[in-house]
C-alpha cells in the first residue's frame, strides 16, 4: 500500500490568489493512499523544504506530489531535497497548479476545483511509480527534427546554430507549413511571410541542417540519444542515363502522383448548392469589394442563422478574399456567432442603465432556468442566449429582446413566461 | 405611390411646399402614434392596427393615422397625440381604442384616464408641451421627432425640410457655410466637443478634391439612445445636415454608420435616402448648383471601438476596427487616405437649424462656451425615463428632479454617470451643476453622447467602476498592450475588491495603473477608460473603504459581502417578495412576517428592491 505525502504551496499570492490551497490540501488528505496532506506560503522556502522531508521521515512516505509551480521550476529543488532523506527521487512528481491554473483562471470556485484534479492525478501516477535509478550511456550528438513548419524550422535553426547536426524531415514537397498559408500573425499583425520565408531560405543555407523533403517516417526505434529513425524519402527524379523511357513508372505510378503538387479543388464542389446559391446572391449585392466583407457576413449569418463553415470557405473562394481575413473579421464584432444558434435568440441587455435595474437577474435566471450561458444554444436547438451592452431602449429598463421583438421593464417572472411560451412551439429544425 | 419630380432649382421646392401645405386639412382628426422603439416595445403596432382596423370598420377610413418617431417619453408609452387639437394620451392600450374613437374622432371629447396626470399636483395635462417633463425642455434637434412621419419627405418638407439646404447652396459659398457653424458656436456632440466650423474649415484646407464625410450612428454607449431616435425618427434633417456639410468641406461622398442593433434606423434611412434621391436632394447638381452628393450606408457589427474615428474607418473598409495612431488626423489622411470628416449624428441634425434660423439665433441658447441644446437619455433610478432635449446649461438638479421627476420609492438620489464609459459619476452634492461640456469635465464626467445615468442609494459605486472595466475589457480591441492587459488588471483588482478580498494599497494601485493605461493606451478607449474608476474614486472614497477595511456593501449590492433579512416589524407580510424571489427561499403567510432561507438565497436583492415598506435589510 503506497504511503503518499502532498504538498500544496501557495507561491505566495501566486496561487493562493486563485485557489483556496487549504481546501486542496484537505481533500488530497481524503484520497485513498496518502498518508499525509499539508499546505505551506512558499514550498521551495527552507523551512517548506523541512516540512517535505520531516514528513517523509516521521510517515515513511513512499511517494510525494508537490502542487505549485511547474516542474521546469522546481522538480530539480524537490528531488533533490527527497533524496537527502533517502526517497527515491522519482517517486516525487509536481501537479502544476500555477502555470496551468491559478494564473490563467479567474474564478476561485473552478479554479480550486482543477487543482484538486490535477492533484489526484499525479497522486495516481505516484502510486504507479517505480525507484529508477541513473545511469550514464553515450548519447548521438546530431538530432531530428519532425516537421518543417516555423516551429519546426526554428528549431532546426537553434540547434544548427549551436553547432550540433540536424535532419530536418518534412512530408510535404515543401516546408513552411500552415504559416504560408496565413496572412497576419496575433497579436501584433506582422506579415507572416516576412516571418516565414527568410527562416526557410536559411535552412537550405545551413551546413548543418540536412533536410528531406517529401519524405516520411517509417519508423522509430532505440531511445533518448540513442533514436534509429527509418526515413522513406518519395521518388521524384529519376537516373536519366540508365532510363530507357519504356514509361512502366509512368503507367504504374500507384499514386498516380505524377504532378506533385496536389491539384486544387474547387470549393464550390464540395459545397452543398443551396450554400452556392445563397452566397452567390448576397455577393451579387456587392460591388464595393474593399468594403462588403462586414456586410456580406452579416448577410451570411441572416440567411444561415450564424456564420457555417462552408459557406464561409464558398465565399472567400467566390469573393477572393482571404479564409482568415473573413474569420478574424467574424471574431472581431460581436454581431457574429461561428456557432449554430437556437430557434429563439434571447439577448438580455446587461448595458448601464438595465443594469443598475437588474438585467443581471434576469440573465442568471435564465441561466438557471435553460442551463446555458451567454453566447450558448440548449440542446435542442431552441434557445440561445446572448448578454449584450445595450439594445436602444434604455428608458425600459431592464431590456430583453426575443427573436428581435422588444419587451421592456422586464421581470424575471415574465421572463419565465415568454420562455414557457416560446417553448410551446415545435423545435427548429 | 406619389409621383416624386426632381427638383431643379430652389423654386420648385417653394412650390411643392405649397402645394402639400395646401393639400392638407389642418382640421380634419388624424391619429399620430409613436412608435419609436420604446413604444413599440408598449406595443405600438399592435396599437397601430387596431386604430386602422377599428376605424376602416366604423366608416372613419379618411382618418389618417400616423407612425412618428419617439417623443421621448418613452417611460409612458405607446403615446397617442389626436390631431387637430392635438390631445395628448399616454399609455394606450388597444383596448382603448374604441372609447377614443367614438368620443374624441367623432365627437371632439376627451378621454379623461388617458391624460396625463402629475403624481404630486394630480393636475391634468391635455397637450404634449404642458405635461412638466416637456415644460423645461426645448427642442431643437427633435424639432420634428413625433411630429412627421419618417418614411415620408413630404411630411419633412412640410416642416421646412431642406430649406436650410437650398439656402446653402444657392446663396452661400461654403467659406460663409463654415462661417455661419463657427459663429453660431456648434460643438461636436458625439463626445469630445470638437468645434465643428473648425474640424470643417481644417478638412476643406486639405488638398485634393476627393474628401469623404461620414456620420457616426454607432452610439457604443450603453444607456444612451439618441442617435438611434435620431436617425428613426427624423432621417432627412440627418442627411440635410450632411449634405450642407459636404458642401462646405468639398467632399461628394458621404457614409452613415448605423448600429447593428438599430434595423429600424437602417430601415427609415434606407427610404430616406431613396425619397432625397427621386426629389434630386442627393445626387448630381442638386438645386442646380453643380454641387453633387451621395450617402451610402454601413451596417456595423456590434464593436464598440469602432464608434472611434479611426477604428470607423478600418470598419467601413470591410476590416476588423482596430484604431491607428493618430496623427495624422482623419481630417488629412482618413478613409482610402482621403481628407475625411467625421461628426455624431446629433451634431449633423444640428447644422440645418443653425442654417435656417440663423448663427446668432443658435448661438443665444446655451452657456458662454457651450451653445445650443443636449439630448439627453434620462435613464436609470429616476421617475421619468427616456430622451430629454435641454438647453446648455440646464442644472443637473432640473433635469433629474423637473423632469425625471425624481427618484422612485422615495429613495435617496447619489449620483448621476455621465459620458458613458469614458466618463464618470457626480455626486448628489454637485446636483445644481449647469450641465456643459466645461462644467462636467472639470467635475470628474463628461459630456460623452449625452447618457444620464441616475443612481440611487442602492447602487454600488465599486460596482459601477466594475461593470465599467468589464464592458470596456470586453470591448478592447486588443491591439495596445496598457488597454488590453491594464484594464483586465484592474478589473481584477475591483472584483477582488467586491468579493471582500481587497487589501491594502488597492486605491493606490488602482490609481496608478489607470494613470498609466490613460498615459500610454493608443486611442481613446484606453485613453479615457479608467474615468469611471478615477471619479468613483474622488467622490466616493469610503465607499471603496467600506469593501476593503470592513468587508461590507453599503449599498447591499455585491453579492459575497450581503446577507438578507426581514426586518419582523416592518413587513406586512404583502407578499411581494415570496412572489418575485426567483429561487423560492422565502417563506411566510399572508399578513404574517416573512423570512429569508439564506442557504438557498442565490443574492439577486430583487426582494430587496420590490419591497414597498424597505422591510428587507442587507447586512
Ligand atoms: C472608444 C470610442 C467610442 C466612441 N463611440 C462613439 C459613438 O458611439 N458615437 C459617436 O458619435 N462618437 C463616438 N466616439 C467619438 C468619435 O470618435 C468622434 O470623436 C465623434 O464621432 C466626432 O463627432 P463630433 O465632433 O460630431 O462629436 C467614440 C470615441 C471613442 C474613443
Ligand atoms: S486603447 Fe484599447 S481599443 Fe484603443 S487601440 Fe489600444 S487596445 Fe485598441
Ligand atoms: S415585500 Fe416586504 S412587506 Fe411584503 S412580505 Fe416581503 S418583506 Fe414583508
Ligand atoms: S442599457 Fe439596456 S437598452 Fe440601453
Amino acid at each position: 500500500m503506497a504511503r503518499l505525502g502532498v504538498f500544496v504551496c501557495w507561491c505566495g499570492a501566486n496561487i493562493a490568489e486563485t485557489v483556496d490551497c487549504e481546501e486542496v490540501s484537505r481533500y488530497a488528505g481524503t484520497l485513498p493512499g496518502v498518508t499525509v496532506a499539508r499546505s505551506y506560503k512558499y514550498m521551495c522556502s527552507d523551512p517548506g523544504q523541512r516540512i517535505v522531508t520531516d514528513a517523509i521521515q516521521e510517515h515513511n512516505l513512499s511517494g510525494v506530489v508537490v502542487a505549485s509551480c511547474s516542474p521546469r521550476m522546481h522538480e530539480p529543488t524537490f528531488r533533490k531535497t527527497a533524496a537527502t532523506v533517502g526517497l527515491n527521487p522519482y517517486m516525487l512528481e509536481m501537479a502544476n497548479i500555477r502555470e496551468h491554473c491559478s494564473w490563467v483562471h479567474t474564478d476561485r470556485r473552478e479554479a480550486t476545483e482543477k487543482a484538486k484534479d490535477l492533484v489526484r492525478l499525479l497522486v495516481e501516477k505516484v502510486k504507479r511509480n517505480v525507484p529508477l535509478k541513473e545511469i550514464e550511456v553515450p548519447v548521438t550528438q546530431r538530432v531530428m527534427v519532425i516537421g518543417a513548419g516555423i516551429a519546426g524550422i526554428q528549431a532546426a535553426l537553434d540547434v544548427a546554430t549551436a553547432g550540433y547536426e540536424v535532419v530536418l524531415v518534412e512530408r510535404k514537397p515543401s516546408i513552411g507549413g500552415h504559416m504560408s498559408m496565413l496572412d497576419e500573425t496575433f497579436p501584433t499583425l506582422d506579415c507572416s511571410q516576412c516571418i516565414l520565408t527568410p527562416r526557410m531560405v536559411e535552412v537550405m543555407q545551413s551546413e548543418n541542417i540536412t533536410l528531406h523533403s517529401f519524405s516520411e517516417i517509417e519508423q522509430v526505434d532505440g531511445y533518448i540519444g540513442n533514436f534509429n529513425v527509418k526515413v522513406v524519402k518519395k521518388a521524384r527524379s529519376i537516373d536519366l542515363d540508365k532510363c530507357t523511357g519504356c514509361g512502366d513508372c509512368w503507367n504504374n505510378c500507384m499514386s498516380r502522383n505524377r504532378i506533385t503538387e496536389p491539384v486544387p479543388v474547387s470549393v464550390r464542389e464540395k459545397t452543398p448548392p443551396d450554400v452556392v446559391a445563397k452566397v452567390d446572391a448576397i455577393v451579387e449585392k456587392f460591388t464595393d469589394d474593399a468594403g462588403m466583407v462586414v456586410g456580406a457576413l452579416q448577410d451570411v449569418q441572416n440567411e444561415f442563422n450564424y456564420l457555417r463553415q462552408d459557406a464561409l470557405m464558398y465565399l472567400s473562394e467566390k469573393a477572393a478574399i482571404p479564409l482568415s481575413r473573413l474569420y478574424a473579421v467574424a471574431r472581431f464584432y460581436n454581431a457574429f456567432s461561428l456557432k449554430p444558434r437556437g430557434k429563439h435568440i434571447i439577448r438580455v441587455c446587461l448595458g448601464t442603465a438595465c443594469h443598475l435595474r437588474g438585467g443581471g437577474n434576469i440573465a442568471d435566471a435564465i441561466t438557471r432556468e435553460l442551463g446555458i450561458g451567454h453566447g450558448e444554444t440548449t440542446k435542442d436547438m431552441m434557445f440561445t442566449l446572448e448578454r449584450v451592452n445595450c439594445l436602444g431602449a434604455c428608458a425600459l429598463a431592464p431590456v430583453v429582446t426575443v427573436n428581435n421583438k422588444y419587451y421592456g421593464k422586464m421581470s424575471i417572472d415574465k421572463m419565465l413566461k415568454v420562455i414557457e411560451e416560446c417553448a410551446g412551439e415545435p423545435a427548429a429544425v | 405611390m406619389r409621383e416624386r419630380m426632381r427638383l431643379a432649382a430652389t423654386r420648385d421646392l417653394e412650390l411643392l411646399r405649397s402645394t402639400l401645405v395646401a393639400g392638407r386639412e389642418p382640421t380634419r382628426p388624424s391619429i399620430s402614434i409613436c412608435a419609436g422603439t420604446g413604444c413599440r416595445a408598449h406595443g405600438a403596432m399592435d396599437l397601430f392596427d387596431e386604430f386602422r382596423r377599428q376605424l376602416d370598420a366604423g366608416g372613419l377610413d379618411d382618418v389618417e393615422v400616423r407612425a412618428t418617431g419617439c417623443h421621448g417619453f418613452c417611460e409612458r408609452g405607446p403615446l397617442v397625440v389626436i390631431f387637430p387639437k392635438k390631445i395628448f394620451y399616454h399609455g394606450v392600450k388597444p383596448k382603448d381604442v374604441e372609447s377614443v374613437i367614438e368620443k374624441t374622432i367623432r365627437n371632439g371629447e376627451i378621454v379623461e384616464s388617458l391624460l396625463y396626470k402629475d403624481p404630486v399636483t394630480k393636475e391634468k395635462s391635455l397637450l404634449e408641451h404642458e405635461v412638466p417633463f416637456y415644460a423645461k425642455q426645448q427642442r431643437i434637434v427633435f424639432r420634428n421627432n413625433g411630429k412627421i412621419d419618417p418614411t415620408c419627405i413630404e411630411d419633412y418638407i412640410v416642416a421646412d425640410g431642406y430649406v436650410a439646404l437650398a439656402r446653402a447652396l444657392t446663396g452661400m459659398n461654403p467659406e460663409e457655410v463654415i462661417d455661419a457653424v463657427k459663429q453660431a458656436g456648434l460643438r461636436g456632440r458625439g463626445g469630445g466637443g470638437f468645434p465643428t466650423g473648425r474640424k470643417w474649415e481644417i478638412c476643406r484646407a486639405q488638398p485634393g478634391d476627393e474628401k469623404y464625410i461620414i456620420c457616426n450612428g454607432d452610439e457604443g454607449d450603453p444607456g444612451a439612445f439618441m442617435d438611434r431616435s435620431i436617425m428613426e425618427g427624423d432621417p432627412h434633417s440627418v442627411l440635410e445636415g450632411m449634405t450642407i456639410g459636404a458642401f462646405a468641406i468639398g467632399a461628394h461622398k458621404g457614409y452613415v454608420y448605423v448600429r447593428s442593433e438599430y434595423p429600424l434606423a437602417l430601415a427609415n434611412l434606407t427610404e430616406a435616402l431613396e425619397q432625397s434621391r427621386s426629389y434630386g436632394l442627393l445626387g448630381r447638381d442638386i438645386f442646380g448648383s453643380g454641387f453633387a452628393f451621395d450617402v451610402e450606408l454601413i451596417r456595423g457589427a456590434g464593436a464598440f471601438v469602432c464608434g472611434e474615428e479611426t477604428g470607423m474607418i478600418a470598419s467601413i473598409l470591410g476590416d476588423i476596427g482596430s484604431p491607428r495612431q493618430r496623427p495624422p488626423y482623419p481630417a488629412e489622411s482618413g478613409l482610402r487616405g482621403k481628407p475625411t470628416n467625421i461628426n455624431n449624428v446629433e451634431t449633423w441634425a444640428n447644422v440645418p437649424v443653425i442654417i435656417e434660423r440663423g448663427p446668432d439665433w443658435f448661438a443665444g441658447i446655451g452657456t458662454e462656451k457651450s451653445k445650443g441644446t443636449k439630448v439627453f437619455s434620462l435613464v436609470g433610478k429616476v421617475k421619468n425615463t427616456g430622451l430629454v432635449e435641454v438647453p446648455m446649461g440646464t442644472t443637473l438638479r432640473e433635469i433629474v428632479y423637473d423632469i425625471g421627476g425624481g427618484i422612485p420609492k422615495e429613495r435617496e438620489f447619489k449620483a448621476v454617470q455621465t459620458g458613458g464609459p469614458s466618463g464618470g459619476c457626480i455626486p448628489e452634492s454637485l446636483v445644481d451643476l449647469p450641465v456643459d461640456f466645461e462644467k462636467l469635465t472639470e467635475a470628474g464626467g463628461m459630456m460623452g453622447s449625452g447618457g444620464l445615468i441616475v443612481m440611487d442609494e442602492r447602487t454600488c459605486m465599486v460596482d459601477v467602476a466594475k461593470y465599467f472595466l468589464n464592458f470596456l475589457v470586453d470591448e478592447s480591441c486588443g491591439k495596445c498592450t496598457p488597454c488590453r492587459e491594464g484594464l483586465f488588471q484592474m478589473y481584477s483588482i475591483l472584483s477582488r475588491i467586491s468579493q471582500g478580498r481587497g487589501q491594502a494599497g488597492d486605491i493606490e494601485l488602482l490609481e496608478q495603473l489607470g494613470t498609466y493605461v490613460r498615459d500610454t493606451s493608443l486611442c481613446q478607449l484606453g485613453g479615457t477608460a479608467a474615468n469611471p474608476v478615477l471619479s468613483t474614486l474622488r467622490y466616493f472614497r469610503d465607499e471603496y473603504l467600506a469593501h476593503i477595511e470592513k468587508k461590507e456593501c453599503p449599498a447591499g449590492v455585491c453579492k459575497e459581502l450581503v446577507t438578507f433579512r426581514v426586518e419582523a416589524d416592518a413587513c406586512t407580510g404583502c407578499g411581494l417578495c415570496k412572489r418575485v424571489c426567483p429561487s423560492e427561499s422565502i417563506a411566510g403567510e399572508k399578513k404574517e412576517p416573512h423570512t429569508i432561507d439564506m442557504a438557498t438565497c442565490v443574492k439577486c436583492g430583487v426582494c430587496y428592491e420590490e419591497c414597498r415598506f424597505n422591510a428587507v435589510i442587507a447586512e
